[in-house]
């Protein structure tokens, strides 16, 4: 190297404030005239439940008889799970989520894996975060492939916010560039919450030894919080940022809670990782699992509610991701072992409140008594880069090197790919349901026509009539409010063009 | 001197224009006629980077002053670590295993050992200066250049010899001698008098101090530096006979104005031609033309002694003083020890060293024994300089057998603050706190994390650390734990200074297994295997945190 390229990177160094120094010598990469096509203020927050979430304990199949007898211990039953349709129900700890659920703000996608699903942890985490097939061994990630591809020049050329937060102090594998990595670390949430909340002490929770080693330990420490490695624009946007809740006191809610203020204080990154470890239940899941959908769900149903309370939960959508799930039957220490597909949640205001999927068929297990894969994981982040960031679904396929069809899960699409034409005129089930005062249709149309939506009560009495027309064709949901009506059975006909599909809805106050 | 808190705001602001490099410049070395031109020529190179300097020290603590040998035994890993880690450059698993299971002696003797001698990094280490009168513009350019490559050339090879130094103190001795002497390259001008010097401290620096001193005094490149060369006796120059009382052996003001200007007189008529001097090592004294023409022969009074003193003479008398032992053996303390000086342990050192007539072994295996060497209080007080901490990382990784991109070790260590061959001044280079700083720090884990990722801001690699090769050496099923387990304490022993905590151990243990149970990770796991990657991001995080600075 020449010493030219040492000025220059002795510049990069003294200019660089408070950036990381970033490794900008010696690139040569142009792509002249291309710009990136990402336009919307929308973020993504993936939670990965790390270890492997048991999802058959998650999202329960109530009505299943193999599933009791799979889970003699374990097995939650209709009356301790919270109600989500007539088979359906979730994990008690859930609770913190529920009325959101109740309010058309959450989803199910059932059944995420991949084909051959690989049972160890770090391979499986590894194709999850690299969007490759259980043969092929990356060593990119996709959102690395997918920032790489917006910003070629990175990191030259790019916009003033991280594309991409990580609260994990490890495994950047997700992010990883061919030739960098475009997260930007924040390894210690709780200590980065503190110190932006204004009351951090340098080693708190883990005092210097009192010796002169821990004289010098602290000294560092101190030169450490100065140089943190976060920009400028994060400590900006974190000290701007507010909480309108108070979050869990636990280490996903010091990263939900920092995401939040993050993001209300105007911080542009789109996509947020955030990571909560303890799901690998062998032994005595019954507590463990508890717990931690307990504090993820407590989490979650902050943020949320502190999204909507300062008017910006039209901008975000939550996902949870995993690397597998559990098997079926549980071992005879209280737990499961790994598996293969299990559901991912998603949470916003700006989703189809839907189950997209069916319950895991428990009499069709593949060789391994594990579950079959129902949707491939890279369809939900397809439809992240095309759906709901708005990206050309050529970015998509260049991303994951094959095509994969979306899941309409986004429910105000950017996507400037056509919309699939369903073939018929669908409408879907009623979400929630039971309900208690709101539930959301879905429906299809074919074609854009009038529609009418009428509710009845049980005795066929018409109680609501709504004339919506005309509609354009493809999906969309109503929502229905039974504030005002008493608890009962009620019917809700959806009617286009002649043909009209009734639903059974069911108000429970 | 830093009166406000060292961020980068005020770093930045505070980064003068002043180039001391440049202000030193000796006119008329080698020639007036190239002298100018070298002038020109270090103008054009861009400055080095010397960090702020920090005068903070920590407070006075407790600590046991006993000066009896340690017990063989409290002869424990943790001490062997303590040892190494203040001797070695990048101690491993398996040296602090084999000392643990070896005795503090055997140690001591291991690291006191002399080497065999070094091979020098090229054949132009004997080549004599050009005939400057003769060479036209072009030419000069060219040989400064030259010049210029075999010193980073020379630097280079130093630190490759650090990462692959044994269970030795050697290296060690010789970046000490180099911080004590603190010679700049950028004034000496010929790479053949520096690399002379640097193997005059490899091979003089664990044996006689005043031989050491002695043929560091008149070797070309302290000549140049401290000005002895072509000190006349009609209008001597000071500079050395300053430097010498003050920094190479009595310490300040152990002796007066008038001693430096009579000691100056001493060391007239020595001359250098920048790989030889008209030194005679044999009968010492001077010879020559040179010699006859410009040492004052007259009587000298220095420190109340009255004689027609040479240069090794004042040597004598200096070293004949209580105060120049304690001098020499504080200067071993701080840099072995702490900062912070206890003066009884160091009274302790200087009264060995006397006793054995300025050898050096003996007061080191003296210090190395002390109880009070092995207090707690000094495990991981040591904050690495930016050649011990580099180098000494590629060896606790075995990755001293790669070919590194040209530049990445010289251009990371300069970056932190510390050039080889470039000390700031005559002071040496005031480390302790002065390496970390908020731009300093960053940059160390960025370099530091090259050797995990390959990826470095100056060349990347095509290798990277075998982590599991490290694990399966770590590994012992007759320890405690799981391997997950024992990986995450036995990284901490080798890698952290300071004794790994509860909490951190925790964090750790998360790290590497990434959501699976302890169990789940098996030391047999195959080369390509996704756990190893789980490993090399704990390195990472490893690297990031403050206690791998410390040793």
């Amino acid at each position: 190297m020449k010493r030219r390229d040492f000025i220059k990177t002795s510049m990069v160094l003294s200019a660089f404030g408070k950036q990381l120094p970033l490794m900008a010598v010696g690139r040569n990469r142009r792509q002249l005239g291309r710009t990136s096509q990402w336009e919307t203020d929308r973020v993504v927050i993936l939670i990965k439940l790390n270890g492997g979430n048991d999802g058959l304990n998650t999202v329960i199949p109530i009505e299943d008889d193999i599933y009791y007898e799979a889970r003699p211990t374990l097995a939650i039953s209709p009356g301790q799970s919270l109600s989500v349709n007539d088979t359906t129900g979730f994990h008690p700890s859930l609770g913190p989520i529920y009325p959101f659920y109740q309010n058309g703000q959450v989803g199910i996608i059932q059944g995420v894996g991949y084909q051959q699903g690989n049972l160890s942890h770090f391979r499986s985490s590894d194709i999850w975060v690299t969007g490759s097939d259980a043969n092929e061994h990356l060593l990119t990630g996709w959102l690395g492939r997918l920032f790489e591809n917006e910003y070629p020049d990175f990191p030259d050329d790019v916009p003033d916010h991280p594309l991409a937060i990580q609260f994990n102090s490890a495994n950047l594998l997700e992010f990883r560039t061919s030739e960098s990595n475009v997260g930007m670390m924040v390894f210690d949430p709780e200590t980065m919450y503190a110190i932006i909340s204004g009351n951090y002490v340098p080693g708190e929770d883990d005092p210097a030894p009192e010796s002169y080693g821990g004289d010098e330990l602290a000294y560092i420490r101190e030169i450490d919080t100065l140089s943190m490695e976060y920009s400028e624009v994060i400590y900006d946007s974190a000290l701007a940022g507010i909480n309108t809740m108070e979050y869990p006191d636990n280490n996903i809610g010091y990263q939900m809670a920092l995401t939040s203020k993050l993001i209300s204080g105007g911080l542009g990154t789109p996509v947020y990782r955030l990571y909560q470890p303890g799901y690998d239940t062998h032994a005595n899941q019954a507590n463990n699992h508890a717990n931690l959908l307990q504090d993820v769900s407590g989490s979650i149903a902050a943020f949320l509610q502190d999204m909507a309370n300062q008017d910006l939960q039209d901008r975000v959508m939550v996902v949870t991701t995993s690397e597998f799930g559990r098997r079926v039957y549980e071992n005879g220490s209280f737990g499961t072992d790994h598996g293969t597909s299990a559901p991912c949640l998603f949470f916003g205001s700006n989703i189809v409140p839907d189950i997209f999927g069916n319950h895991p068929d428990l009499t069709n297990l593949n060789n391994n008594n594990n579950m079959q894969v129902q949707y491939d994981f890279r369809q939900i982040y397809s439809t992240l880069i095309t759906d709901w960031f708005g990206l050309p679904e050529s970015v998509a396929q260049n991303v994951f090197a094959q095509s994969f069809d979306s899941i309409p899960f986004v429910q105000e699409p950017l996507s400037v790919k056509p919309p699939v034409l369903p073939a018929h005129f669908k409408v879907h089930a009623a979400f929630p349901n039971p309900f208690n005062p709101t539930t959301v249709i879905g429906y299809t149309l074919p074609a854009a026509g009038n529609i009418n939506i009428r509710i009845m009560d049980s005795r066929g009495r018409l109680i609501q009539n709504n004339h919506l027309g005309p509609i354009s064709k493809g999906h969309h949901t109503f929502r229905i409010e039974g504030k005002t009506w008493s608890s009962g059975t009620y019917f809700a006909q959806v009617e286009t063009g002649g043909t009209a599909l009734t639903q059974k809805i069911t108000l429970v106050k | 001197m830093a009166e406000q808190p060292l961020t980068r705001r005020n770093f930045l602001k505070g980064k003068t224009k002043s180039r001391p490099e440049l202000d030193r410049l000796n006119p008329e070395w080698p020639t007036q006629r190239v002298a100018k031109l070298y002038r020109k020529f270090l103008e054009k190179q861009p400055p080095f980077y010397h960090p702020p300097i920090s005068e903070e020290v920590a407070p006075p603590l407790a600590v046991t002053a006993s000066l009896n040998s340690m017990r063989d035994v409290d002869w424990d890993q943790s001490a062997a670590v303590h040892l190494l880690g203040r001797t070695m450059f990048g101690s491993t698993y398996t040296d602090i295993i084999n000392s643990t299971s070896d005795s503090l002696s055997n140690t001591v003797n291991t690291l006191l050992q002399e080497l065999e001698t070094a091979e020098p990094p090229g054949d132009w280490v004997n080549e004599p200066p050009p005939a400057w009168d003769q060479l036209t513009y072009d030419e000069v350019q060219a040989v400064m250049e030259q010049y210029r490559e075999r010193m980073w050339q020379m630097a280079n090879w130093w630190i490759v010899r650090m990462t692959q130094n044994p269970i030795n103190i050697t290296e060690q001795m010789s970046l000490f001698w180099h911080n004590f002497f603190a010679t700049a390259q950028s004034k000496v001008f010929y790479p053949q008098a520096m690399y002379e010097q640097n193997a005059v401290f490899r091979q003089y620096g664990l044996g006689n101090f005043k031989e050491l001193l002695r043929r560091v005094t008149f070797g070309p490149a302290m000549m140049i530096w401290l000005d002895i060369h072509r000190s006349k006796k009609h209008n001597p120059n000071e500079n050395f006979s300053r430097e010498l009382m003050e920094l190479f052996t009595l310490g300040v003001d152990n002796y007066t104005q008038v001693d430096i200007e009579e000691a100056s007189r001493a060391f007239t008529g020595y001359v250098t031609n920048g790989v030889e001097t008209n030194y005679d090592y044999e009968n010492q004294t001077g010879s020559g033309f040179w010699w006859d023409e410009w040492h004052d022969f007259e009587d000298k009074t220095v420190l109340g002694q009255t004689g027609p003193w040479t240069g090794d003479d004042i040597i004598n008398i200096l070293l004949e003083q209580e105060e120049c032992a304690v001098h020499i053996c504080r200067r071993i303390y701080k840099w072995f020890v702490y900062d912070y000086i206890h003066e009884p342990v160091v009274e302790a050192m200087a009264f060995v060293l006397r006793e054995n007539d300025y050898e050096l072994r003996p007061a080191l295996e003296f210090l190395f024994n002390t109880e009070h060497f092995y207090d707690s209080n000094f495990r991981g007080a040591n904050i690495q300089s930016p050649m011990s901490l580099l180098p000494g990382l590629v060896r606790k990784f075995g990755m001293e057998e790669f070919t590194y991109p040209e530049g990445f070790f010289l251009r990371s260590v300069e970056f932190l603050g510390m050039t080889p061959l470039e000390p700031p001044d005559v002071n040496g280079w005031t480390g302790y706190r002065s390496w970390i700083n908020s731009i300093t720090l960053p940059v160390r884990k960025l370099v530091n994390s090259a050797l995990v990722t390959g990826f470095s801001p100056f060349g990347n690699f095509d290798f990277m650390v075998d982590v599991r090769s490290m694990a399966q050496t770590m590994y012992d099923s007759d320890d405690d734990g799981y391997a997950s387990e024992q990986i995450v304490r036995k990284l901490a022993l080798v890698l952290f200074g300071v004794p790994l905590s509860d909490i951190l151990e925790t964090k750790m243990l998360d790290i590497l297994l990434d959501g699976a149970e302890p169990y789940d990770w098996s030391i047999n796991a195959p080369i390509g295997d996704a756990q190893w990657n789980r490993m090399r991001d704990l390195l990472l995080y490893m690297i990031k945190l403050p206690e791998i600075q410390l040793s």
